[in-house]
This record gives C-alpha cells, structure tokens and sequence, in this order.
C-alpha cells in the first residue's frame, strides 16, 4: 500500500479524519476491477514514495510553454512556487490557497469520490486552489494552472476546485507537466467543478508526464442552461489516467468532452468518461482520438448514462484510434446506457493504422515520408485541436504531440 | 533536336507472385505527348503506379532512367522533386488535411530540395489563384480536406491544378477521363494543353480514344500483357476505337 511506505506530512498532519478513516479500510484498486482492468498498477505500487518541498525548477523555459497571459499559479511537486507564479487580482475573482484556509477540514469532509485515489488526495492533500467566480462575471483573463512534479519518488495530491456562480464564464488551462529528468512523481490531482446557472466553463487540460504518474478525478456539476467544455490533450507519460464524471444536473445544458492521447514506448494513457444526464434537453459530446506508438497502450472507456425521464436528450460519442506501429495497444469501449425513451444518441468507436494509399498520394506530391506521416496526424486529430480557440496554444499542442 | 526526357528500358515488376509488367520499353522525349491504350489489365495502371514509385509493386527486372538519372529505386517524393507527377485515377481523400497546406508542404518540400527557400504566402496563394483558374476549381474546394466530398469531375480537377502548381517535366494522366463528363473532360484537356511546353512531356492513360481528340498524341502505345505490342500516330486510336483489340493480340501472338 502506498501510505504503508510514507512519511508523509500532510496538511492536515496525516489526520484528515473523515478521509484516512476510509482510506485505510480501503484497498488498493487491482486489475479486477472493470475501472483498472487495463492499468499498470505494478508499477505504481512499487514506488516508495515520500513528500519534497524543495523547489528544483528555476524557469519554466525548459517546458516550451506557450505564450502565457493571465494568471499564472505554478505548483511544484504540490507547492505554490511563488517565484514562478503570477498572481494578481481580477474583479469578481477570488483565488485562494487550502493551505491558508481556516476551514480546512471543510475540505477533507467534503469528499468527492470514495476511490482509492481520491481518498488518498484527500488524506495526504499538498495544496488545494480555489476559484470562485462571481454572479455576472466573466473572466477574460485565462488562468493557467501548472502543476510539475520535479522530484523523484514524490507523492503529490493537489486539487482545484471552482465555484462559477451565475451568469459566469472562465478559461482554465491546466498544465500538469513532469520534469524531463525526473522518474516516478506521482501527482494525484482531483478537479472538483461546480457551474451555476447560465455559466460556461471552459478547460484546456496539457499532461507531458515523462516519467511520472498523473491520475486526475473531474468532477463537473452542471446547474440548467449552463456548459462545460473540456479539452484533454496527454502527450506523454508512464501512465495518465483522467477519470472524468459530469454530472448534468440542470436542463440546457452543454457539455464537450474532447481529447487526444499519443502513448508512446512504455506508456500508458487512459481516458475514462461518464457524462450523467439526470434531467431532459440537454446536449452531450464526446470525441477522443488515440494514436499510439512502439508497445504504448491507449484506454477510451467513455460511458454516457441517460436517467430515466431525461426525454429529449442529444448525445454523441466518438472514439478515433491509428496505431503506429505493431507492438501498440488501444482497448476502446464506447458505452451508452439509455432509460428514456426520447433520445438522441449515438457512439463509434474506430482503430486502424495509416492509410498506406494515403501516404502514396501525399510522397507522390513530394512530400517526405515523415512529413507525409505528420501531415496525416494533424488531419487526424485536426477537429479536436480546432476546439482551443487560442492559435498560439494551438501550435503548441501540434508540436508536443509530434514531437513524441 | 530531340532530348530524351524518360526511357524505360525491359520493366518487369511484379505485385505478389503476379508478374504484370513483362519487359516494357518505353521512350519520352521532352515536348512530346504519347498515349497508352490496351485493354482492362494490360498492365497500364500497374505502369503508371511504378513509374511513380509506389513499392506496392516490386521490381524484378529493368530501369527507369529519367534525365540520365536511374530513378528505379529512388522515393515517391524524391522522384517528384525531380519533376514527375501521376494525375490518380482514383485521388485519395484525406480527411482533416486542407488542400492549401497540402500543397504548401508540397511545394516546400520540393523547394527544399532544390536548395530554395520557402514559397512567401502572398506570392504562393496568388500563384493559387492563377492556377485553379486554369481548370476552373472553385474557390471553396481550395480551403476543404483533399478531395474530401468532391464529385469525380472535381477530383480529376484538383489532379491537373496540383500538376500546375508542381510544374513537373513528366506528367502521366492515369485514366483522367474516367469519371468526367464531356464538359468537365474539355476543362481539364484544356488545362492539361496549356501547361505543355517543349520542356515537358505528358503520358496520357486512357481506355477510350475521346480524349485524344482534345488531348492530341504524338505517339500512340498498345499494351498488352505487360508489354508494348503496337505503336503508332493519333489514327492508331481511331483504329483501336472502330476494331477493338483482338486482331492486335492475334497480330502479336504470330
């Protein structure tokens, strides 16, 4: 068991009562269970982890980020690196630190999910962020959010958790990045969303691990005619996991899923989805595209639920996979679970390699093989990267997948 | 004086363990239009793809010398940059890849190559305009995917406006005409005459002799069973037009 090995200082001094109650009469999670079933858990298991506070990152210059405006809050191995950060105050935003919360055990009691992994976050929490929103605001400023585990064998729990209250709209991009010469960080991050009536919430989430661990629990609570847009976009890493429940509560309501995965040698990325409609006429969509190389191994498990009585309901799902090379590995399961009667809906699920008489055609223009192979990705995942609306971070997002 | 632009000298190829090519040879000069007619699987596409260097195919005997340059076991894209280009008898769709930044990668490529730099974007889109003009692609076909959702006739277009803007020096039009109705066939024939010159060559793949009328061959091939077993003028394909092809395959057997 992870916690077996720590000596962990926590915020809450290990004793986030409510959370480590539960943890400890929990196990950890095995390939039998249907959520795992394709998860190196092995080696994450092995790891002996312990808690780092020192700071080893002295610009983010090494990350090639792209062009950043806005609020910068940067996280290293779950600790505001200050130095790095760019805070400042907008109107109608209030950004705050759980580790300068009175009310921390608010927090640790109000538990999000009772799996392993949120458990553990919630036990062993480094740093927790709050935005809070206003009614009538609308952020234009992007907030960008950078969590980096720069520091071998770290466990590090991190949550974000966002309150949009009505009639609000803000841009997150989230960047959860590992230091290239660092092994087996582990950031076990929770995102924990609330969006109000007539708001709109927008999250590009970035994940280039390298050699680290990142599991992320979402959780997005819809009030009626709101709308939440999430882009998920995992170039590397020894294994990602997203776990993403939204939960669309209120009628009218919007929601996107979108992402693309690239695992590459030794890599594992798995994207589970689970897009709840409790109440009628709202509109769901969900587009994920693998593309997998060397023995890397791809999850989609992506799962729409239509309660009864949510009449009316338009959702649609969509996985797109091109494997490599021989060795690689996607496992893809698009579900749909209908109880209405009045719906709309459909999923697909697709996985091949590359058109060979694509790659002709494109050579037999002069186009080299490499660049035909790059040309024919982008058209790839080309509608999803279309879904960020900042050219700059599009750009950005083309030349970290390519370049894995 | 006549200056040798391709010359295939006893092409076998073979696909699996089917030989299809069966010692071909073949001369271009520059300026020169020449015709290859012979009937369903005489070899003329097989022909048209190795040309192109497609490794579908695998070669097993012979060379394609192309301006004194054995090109037989170089790259599709290498052999582009040298100045061939092959008008698909069935252009590929490729989803999500505009037609413009296609082409732009395309052309910086061959820039490349050459040692150029690359193409500035005002004097590439009106080179764009200039040359979708000469088939009269629509404007809109130029910002969709590749052929993605093109009628046949506007497929066979974009085939003739990327050889304009690629200028190759040896053309081969694989079944051009297939697919096309009249007026689209005399758009593109007129396209394809107005990019000839006396630097470069056309090999022109056809079934049926209508579009020889717009497109005029010095040199009219017959293939059969791999090989070239006639040739002749422009009136060799009125003749093939009227008779068929069997009393060339009883000529050729004797």
């Amino acid at each position: 068991m992870i916690t077996n090995k720590l000596n962990y200082i926590s915020l809450f001094g290990g004793e986030s009562d409510n959370a480590l109650e539960q943890l400890n009469s929990s196990t950890f999670p095995t390939r039998k269970e249907e959520e795992w079933k394709y998860a190196p858990l092995k080696k994450l298991k092995k790891i002996p982890f312990i808690n780092h506070s020192e700071f080893n990152v002295q610009n983010l210059n090494s990350f090639n980020l792209p062009s950043t405006s806005g609020i910068i809050i940067v996280l290293e191995n779950g600790k505001l690196n200050p130095n790095l950060s760019k805070l400042f105050s907008l109107k109608g935003l209030e950004v705050s630190f759980i580790s300068n919360s009175k009310e921390k055990n608010s927090y640790s009691n109000n538990l999000k999910g009772n799996d392993y992994f949120s458990l553990l976050n919630s036990s062993y929490l480094t740093e927790g962020i709050t935005l809070k929103v206003s009614a009538g605001i609308v952020i234009e400023e992007t907030i960008n959010i950078l969590n980096i585990s720069s520091c071998d064998n770290c466990l590090i729990n991190t949550r974000l958790d966002v309150l949009l209250s009505k009639n609000s709209a803000l841009h997150i991009k989230q960047y959860f990045l590992g230091k290239s010469s660092t092994k087996n960080g582990f950031i076990n991050h929770i995102n924990n969303f609330s969006i109000q009536q007539n708001s709109s919430l927008a999250l590009d989430k970035f994940q280039d691990l390298n050699e680290n661990f990142n599991i992320s629990n979402d959780r997005i609570n819809q009030d009626r005619s709101s709308k939440f847009i999430s882009n998920t976009f995992t170039c590397s890493g020894l294994f990602t996991k997203n776990n993403i429940v939204n939960n669309v509560e209120g009628e009218n309501c919007h929601s996107e899923l979108n992402g693309v995965f690239t695992p590459s040698y030794n890599e594992h990325i798995d994207n589970h989805t689970l897009i709840n409609h409790l109440v009628p006429n709202c509109q769901s969509f969900e587009n994920y595209k693998g593309i997998v190389k060397g023995n890397g191994v791809g999850v989609f498990n992506g799962k729409v639920v239509v309660h009864e009585n949510a009449q009316k309901i338009e959702a649609f799902q969509k996985n797109n996979n091109i494997l490599l090379d021989n060795d690689a590995v996607i496992y893809s399961k698009p579900e749909l679970e209908i109880y209405a009667d009045d719906v709309k809906c459909s999923h697909g699920s697709t996985t091949g390699q590359f058109n060979l008489d694509s790659i002709f055609y494109l050579r037999s223009r002069g186009i080299s093989l490499k660049k035909a192979k790059e040309l024919m990705i982008l058209g790839f995942i080309n509608e999803v990267i279309q879904k960020c609306n900042d050219l700059d971070f599009q750009d950005f997002i083309i030349d970290s997948l390519l370049k894995n | 004086m006549k200056e040798l632009l391709v010359e295939i000298k006893d092409l076998e190829c073979k696909i699996g363990d089917q030989k299809i090519l069966n010692g071909l040879n073949l001369q271009v000069n520059k300026g020169e239009v020449h015709a290859i007619m012979g009937p369903n699987g005489s070899g003329k596409s097989t022909l048209s793809s190795v040309l192109a260097g497609n490794d579908h195919y695998e070669v097993t005997n012979g060379s394609i010398n192309f301006l004194g340059e054995d090109i037989t076991e170089i790259s599709p894209e290498e052999r582009s940059w040298k100045g061939l280009f092959l008008a698909f008898q069935y252009p590929v769709e490729i989803p999500g890849v505009s037609n413009i930044n296609f082409l732009r990668t395309a052309l910086n490529e061959k820039n490349k190559f050459h040692g150029k730099s690359p193409i500035p974007a005002k004097h590439f889109l009106k080179m764009v305009a200039d040359k979708s003009a000469l088939v009269g692609l629509d404007n809109k076909l130029k910002n969709r995917s590749v052929n993605e959702g093109f009628s046949g006739g506007e497929k066979k277009r974009n085939e003739i406006f990327q050889m304009a803007m690629l200028n190759p020096k040896l053309s081969i039009l694989d079944e051009t005409d297939s697919g096309l109705d009249i007026d689209a066939l005399k758009i593109v024939a007129s396209g394809v005459n107005k990019l000839k010159s006396s630097e470069n060559a056309t090999i022109v793949i056809t079934h049926y002799q209508r579009l020889l009328d717009y497109i005029v061959p010095d040199f009219v091939h017959v293939l059969h069973e791999g090989r070239i077993i006639k040739t002749g003028d422009k009136n060799l394909a009125l003749e093939l037009e009227k008779k068929g092809y069997d009393w060339l395959k009883i000529d050729s057997l004797n």
